[in-house]
């Protein structure tokens, strides 16, 4: 099943090499090639600016930095969802990243939890990064 | 010292769920209660500063002629975002009265969704954490709820406690949501969860209504008849200073350069507060600030709220008129009239006694993936 999209989505000349990455299953973040510092997204670094940005690889784990749990549906690509989990996942490099929790039970998702990215196809050949409770290796 | 500029007029309408009157009549009615407060007529006013689209449109159905039109745009700092452009524009000979207005009817919309629900409060875009079904500021805050029960064991039970409390407030304050129903804990338990640690009772509700200011000078506000209040300090602060250092979770607002800029404005502290007027969409928000403010200690909110210090009895009564949790949703300008209403000692039933300083805050304007707000600070001084 390909996901719905909200309709505030769409090409984004700054932030299309993201989401190209995730077509190829490859996490990326802009990073500021002086200090090293990893945003998320397309951002201008607070201590160098933009002229040494570039989008790097990165290893697609975090842990739950916060969460809260919808009950209700308010969007029309939820409806079959309810009740699900959105946390915001520190990722290892630094940044913050939205995202649902899938393959989680309400009552196991706890701040600090290890999580890691896994790829869905959604509709027109996007493909949206989310996240999942980090598996042995 | 204070910032030598006061409030010198105040128009509030009826606030309410789905009054069904046109916005900017209730924009009109609170201006006319403001001129009538202050004893001015509309040639008076000189500046406008509103918080809407349509106010191209209202200043000529208002009928005034002031020589500037401004829009505010922070959400809930918009309030005390408006009283400062106005001293600015005060302060350099722009205007001698300048209107600061707001008039919204949120609460009547209520527009159906594309998936046919009815859309509210904070039914608003987010961007990129909106695929993921991220939206409203209900659970935008409680991003930061869980945080704090996270870092400090802050409890259902300790939201529960602003609620029941605030609603203590409103049911003592004809004109409130909650005016005359009490609730108890048992309520707040029993009321559905919205979107975890957040039940209904722990959410604030869309209202209609308007609010118009008056700002001058103390000395032309010194010539009026109503009873003016002294703005003794501002300031402002941005939550994104926060998502830069990793904290934005675990602050509410940035309030510490506000407070350090409005209080050192004021030659205040903390201690002189006498009523604390707290932006609080959501139960959380209070408790957060009243830490952020020194009001308690770090994670210590809570335990403060339940233990009564926020009533009128208690250390530092917080939202006497039931705030927005139960009085009414007038963005940030239901903090400024609580805090107006109390330093006029004209808070009724829930009036803080010989009430001299107010702290007013005020928070909003939200986005996307930094899930931050701006915020400001307001200390008002009652003339007496």
């Amino acid at each position: 099943m390909t996901q719905l999209l909200p309709p505030n989505i769409g090409a984004d000349a700054l932030d299309d090499p993201f989401w190209d990455g995730c077509r190829r299953h490859q996490f990326l973040l802009h990073v500021c090639g002086v200090c090293q510092r990893a945003y998320w997204p397309s951002s201008t670094c607070i201590d160098h600016g933009w002229a040494n940005m570039s989008w790097q690889p990165s290893s697609g784990r975090g842990v739950i930095h916060t969460y809260t749990v919808f009950h209700h549906s308010y969007l029309p690509w939820t409806a079959d969802k309810v009740p699900y989990i959105i946390a915001v996942v520190k990722l290892e490099e630094g940044p913050f990243f939205h995202s649902d929790i899938l393959e989680c039970a309400i009552e196991d998702i706890a701040v600090d939890m290890p999580v890691e990215v896994v790829y869905l196809d959604a509709e027109e050949g996007w493909v949206i990064p989310h996240f999942r409770p980090t598996r042995p290796s | 010292m204070a910032t030598g500029f006061s409030i010198a007029g105040l128009g509030v309408t009826r606030q309410g769920r789905n009054l069904q009157v046109p916005a900017r009549q209730l924009r009109r009615e609170a201006l006319e209660l403001a001129l009538d407060d202050a004893g001015l007529v509309r040639k008076d006013i000189d500046g406008y500063i509103g918080t809407s689209s349509e106010m191209f449109e209202d200043v000529r159905h208002l009928g005034l002629s002031p020589g500037f039109i401004w829009s505010m745009n922070a959400g809930g700092a918009t309030a005390t975002w408006s009283v400062l452009n106005a001293i600015g524009a005060i302060r350099n000979g722009q205007a001698d009265i300048v209107a600061c207005v707001y008039g919204a009817t949120p609460s009547s919309k209520n527009a159906p969704l594309a998936n046919g629900r009815k859309g509210g409060y904070g039914a608003f875009g987010y961007g990129y954490p909106m695929m993921y079904g991220m939206v409203g500021a209900a659970a935008a805050h409680a991003l930061h709820a869980r945080r704090h029960m996270y870092r400090y064991g802050t409890t259902t039970e300790h939201l529960g406690a602003v609620a029941v409390q605030q609603r203590a407030y409103a049911a003592l304050r004809p004109g409130t949501l909650g005016y005359g129903q009490p609730i108890t804990m048992e309520d707040h338990h029993a009321s559905p969860m919205i979107v975890d640690p957040f039940r209904r009772l722990d959410c604030c509700r869309d209202t209609d209504g308007g609010v118009v200011l008056l700002v001058t000078s103390d000395e032309r506000a010194a010539d009026l008849q109503s009873k003016s209040v002294s703005v003794l300090g501002i300031g402002t602060g941005d939550n994104l200073r926060n998502w830069w250092t990793g904290e934005v979770y675990d602050l509410h607002d940035d309030i510490a350069p506000a407070k350090a800029l409005a209080f050192g404005q004021a030659g205040i502290s903390v201690e002189d507060v006498d009523v604390a007027c707290l932006y609080d969409p959501f139960t959380i928000s209070p408790i957060m600030q009243l830490e952020a403010y020194g009001f308690c200690g770090p994670g210590e909110g809570g335990p403060f709220i339940a233990a009564g210090e926020t009533s009128i009895d208690g250390k530092i009564p917080t939202n006497t008129g039931g705030g927005q949790l139960s009085g009414y949703y007038a963005t940030g300008f239901t903090a400024m009239v609580e805090g107006l209403l109390q330093m006029r000692g004209e808070g009724g039933a829930t009036q803080v006694p010989d009430a001299e300083v107010a702290l007013v805050s005020g928070h909003g304007g939200n986005a996307g993936v930094q899930n931050t707000w701006s915020h400001a600070t307001l200390l008002l001084g009652a003339d007496r």
